[in-house]
């Protein structure tokens, strides 16, 4: 069979496709970053640096700078701003993340916001060196509206019959099963394809190709995402501290070092405090080797 | 306004994603095309033209997304489906002897009337062009064609609004060369909605989407009706109605909808696997190899395996369909009944779906559909179709509300199309959106081979832009064509793209693609200059 078949091809092409051997390009020469929305909870931040870019950046600050610098992600919420200079901000949050990776999902830290993602280094003494700056996304708010119109106004328990008959309780549910009688539709052309050549199949494989010379590196970070949800009137705390329930759920993201133990105790009480219910959570990163 | 308590806004969304392949004399994607044609939207003319006939009026909304009307006007598909359907109506004649006779003989009878049927409508009454016959309709006040993005981009993830802007302003144009008229209303592909898109509607005379329940529930201020009456997004006054969960989930629901009746007919089990090889040979594809050929003898019968099937009875099945279709319109009626008491207006709910569940999936959706119309018409006077355009009409007066970003999708957002399965296409899709306004800015009055090059490179960026690639990645089916599709489109975009700066165009390798991405013929690439976009937000501020 012909190497440059689709799976969907079933016979020798009319004409041959003098572009189905090449790949796509791995990145395209620029240094510069995309910031897309998921949902109201995380963002999706992806980015290309080039070699020009760091050599730039090391002659302007000095290799030891760098290699004593942390690499992050800081996220400035900028809702509201007509303008974001760099530093008026309503408040920003840093990330450890690996350039390498080249994206990175993004837990928000609020739904309903808007955000600029820059990735930089945060030196020894604590300054920032910006690499790429990214475009705004707003985040949805995920919940309804505390805005009332004055003009529209509706008694409160009627609202509340209509938002439960308007589904608000299975609001992005359902959509699952819709979509497997849609996949499965395809699926049938799928399983009695004529099968693809191997070429194609292992194709994604090696978008970012490795030398194979190169020696082998690995580099990993973690964060860890507590998340969970407790009855209204709860009061939770995780850690000793208090956190903010919002619609009875909560969600914390906490970095987790090489080499570390992590005790997260998530305790949960009523007002009075006589009853409580406790969940212990401990994570433990080795060091690396 | 009559007596009715309310209104049912029925919108079927038909759509398929544009695949050709010139190259090829047998492809086997392109039968996704054939099968939707046979099963879904010929069988929905059926049902207008004998309605019409029979002198029931209805209301029904329909996306006809751009793709879809290119592949119903493009030559070789045409011919390629005529073809497909004149093997049907032959096999399943030879089937009529075969079945003489034995329980299969009114299953096979059926196949014969429908395929002819669907073949004399196809070539007698609309010429070989499907598109004739939904614009009659809508000419008639029953059908209101909607538009779509103009391949089903994907729009909240478009970080240019040069992108955004182009595939609504493309998606017009084509609807105006096909329809004579500007669109009404348009379906967000995958319901979509990222707030200040609207100004791109608006710019076009669009008046309305459609949105997921949560995007209008989520709605800043709060919206007083519910999901049960539209709201205007504000400065632009387009008109965004919600879908209604709860004749949805009738429907899908897969442990209650209604597709799951054991007398309906079995998908999963054809001829092209049942018949003797040498038989059925002749209507496989060229390969030869067994696959689904349309036609299916059995019933769901219950959780049975598949040689355990009964035959399929058409006659008991479509009392069925009548049967559901008797509930859903009592389900219709309870609904809006109880809602009346509510709210302070006649409460609209719509029903959304895709199209090609009616026919393809659910092979007695059109008979289904084809009752209700009916039941509505003749059997009661409490509630009453409609479409978004007339209740505009009888309803000028909305709340403005902003609705929240949203999809259909799974949860709500855009996870189903973007999660680490497919989020590496956006690297592709937002480089080649900037060096397509690039382009566009740099060459604002490019002609002869130029201007064919810059205008391929539009079609290249719009088809890799289809958010059923992303899909299809991620349900894990057509996963290698949908990559395959994506990757093609971005190879040849940054060849073309090479060769425009390089001042060294191929006229060979711009007709070459002209040929096999040859959607939108009439495209101009200045939509993705920057000052078109400009024009629209300055408008809208």
């Amino acid at each position: 069979m012909d190497t440059n078949l689709s799976s969907g091809a079933l016979v020798t092409p009319l004409r041959k496709d003098d572009q189905a051997e090449m790949d796509i390009p791995a990145g395209y020469g620029k240094t510069e970053s995309f910031l897309l929305p998921k949902d109201p909870a995380w963002l999706f931040l992806f980015w290309e640096i080039t070699v020009e870019t760091f050599d730039c950046i090391r002659s302007q600050y000095g290799e030891d700078t760098l290699r004593s610098a942390r690499t992050v992600i800081r996220l400035h919420d900028v809702t509201d701003l007509p303008l974001f200079d760099g530093t008026n901000d309503v408040c920003h949050y840093d990330l450890p993340v690996i350039f390498e990776a080249r994206s990175w999902y993004i837990n928000a830290p609020q739904s309903g916001r808007s955000y600029i993602a820059d990735l930089g280094y945060i030196t020894a003494d604590g300054r920032f060196i910006l690499v790429s700056r990214s475009n705004m996304t707003a985040l949805p708010p995920g919940r309804i509206s505390d805005v009332i119109d004055d003009k529209w106004m509706i008694v409160e328990g009627d609202f509340q019959k209509l938002l439960r008959l308007s589904g608000a309780d299975y609001i992005g549910m359902g959509a699952s099963e819709r979509m497997q009688v849609l996949g499965q539709r395809w699926k049938l052309t799928e399983l009695t394809s004529s099968g693809a050549p191997s070429s194609w199949s292992s194709f994604a494989l090696h978008l970012d190709k490795v030398e194979e010379e190169e020696d082998i590196w690995l580099k990993a970070d973690c964060e860890i995402i507590i998340y969970g949800s407790a009855s209204k009137n709860a009061i939770v705390s995780i850690n000793g501290k208090d956190i903010e329930l919002k619609e009875g759920k909560f969600s914390i993201r906490q970095h987790l070092p090489a080499g570390s133990v992590v005790d997260l105790p998530i305790h949960a009480r009523n007002a009075k405090g006589d009853k409580t219910r406790h969940i212990n959570i401990k994570a433990l990163r080795e060091q690396g080797k | 306004m009559g007596q009715e308590k309310g209104y049912l806004a029925l919108v079927l969304h038909a759509h398929l994603p544009f695949i050709k392949h010139p190259e090829y004399p047998d492809f086997l994607e392109e039968d996704w095309f054939y099968e939707a044609m046979v099963e879904t939207y010929i069988p929905l003319l059926n049902v207008f033209e004998n309605l019409t006939e029979e002198g029931t009026d209805f209301r029904l909304t329909m996306t006809l997304t751009p793709p879809l009307c290119n592949m119903m006007e493009d030559p070789l598909l045409i011919e390629r489906f005529r073809q497909y359907l004149n093997r049907r109506v032959e096999l399943s004649q030879k089937e009529l002897n075969r079945t003489q006779g034995t329980e299969f003989e009114g299953v096979a009878r059926m196949y014969f009337n429908k395929f002819r049927r669907y073949q004399d409508l196809f070539e007698s009454r609309y010429h070989g062009h499907v598109l004739e016959g939904f614009k009659k309709f809508q000419d008639m006040g029953k059908l209101e064609i909607i538009t779509c993005c103009a391949t089903h981009g994907y729009l909240p993830l478009m970080v240019h609004k040069e992108s955004v802007n182009a595939q609504i302003k493309i998606a017009a144009h084509d609807y105006r060369s096909r329809f004579g008229k500007s669109p009404r209303g348009i379906w967000l592909a995958e319901c979509a909605y990222n707030p200040g898109d609207d100004k791109f509607l608006r710019a076009e005379g669009i008046r309305f989407f459609f949105t997921e329940a949560h995007g209008i529930l989520h709605g800043t201020p709060r919206p007083k009706y519910g999901i049960y009456a539209p709201v205007y997004c504000p400065q632009t006054g387009v008109a965004a109605f919600a879908r209604d969960m709860e004749s949805a989930q009738q429907v899908w629901s897969a442990e209650t909808g209604y597709p799951g009746d054991p007398r309906y007919r079995e998908f999963y089990r054809d001829l092209g696997y049942d018949l003797d090889y040498d038989y059925i040979k002749p209507y496989l594809h060229s390969d030869g190899v067994r696959r689904n050929i349309g036609m299916k003898y059995h019933k769901i019968t219950g959780k049975v395996a598949l040689n355990q099937k009964q035959a399929y009875d058409p006659y008991a099945a479509r009392e069925v369909a009548a049967q559901h279709a008797g509930n859903f319109m009592f389900n219709r009626q309870k609904q809006i009944e109880y809602l009346s008491t509510i709210i302070d207006r006649k409460p609209l709910v719509v029903s959304m779906y895709d199209a090609e569940l009616y026919g393809h999936w659910w092979y007695e959706g059109i008979d289904f559909l084809e009752y209700l119309f009916k039941k509505i018409y003749y059997d009661q006077d409490e509630i009453k179709l409609i479409t978004p355009s007339e209740y505009l009409e009888m309803y000028p007066q909305n709340q403005v509300v902003q609705p929240s970003m949203s999809s259909w999708g799974d949860k709500g957002y855009h996870d189903v199309w973007l999660n680490s399965g497919n989020d590496w296409i956006y690297r592709h899709l937002i480089k080649a959106s900037e060096r397509m306004m690039e382009l566009a800015n740099k060459f604002p009055n490019a002609e002869g081979l130029l201007r064919r090059a810059l205008n391929q490179l539009a079609r290249e960026l719009v088809l890799m832009q289809s958010s059923d690639w992303a899909f299809l990645m991620t349900t894990g089916t057509a996963k290698e064509y949908s990559t395959k599709r994506t990757k093609d489109h971005i190879k040849r975009f940054n060849e073309l793209y090479e060769q425009v700066q390089g001042n060294r165009i191929q006229e060979g390798y711009v007709y070459e693609l002209e040929q096999k991405d040859s959607i939108f013929q009439q495209i101009d690439y200045n939509v993705y200059a920057s000052g078109a976009k400009e024009a629209v937000l300055q408008k809208y501020q």
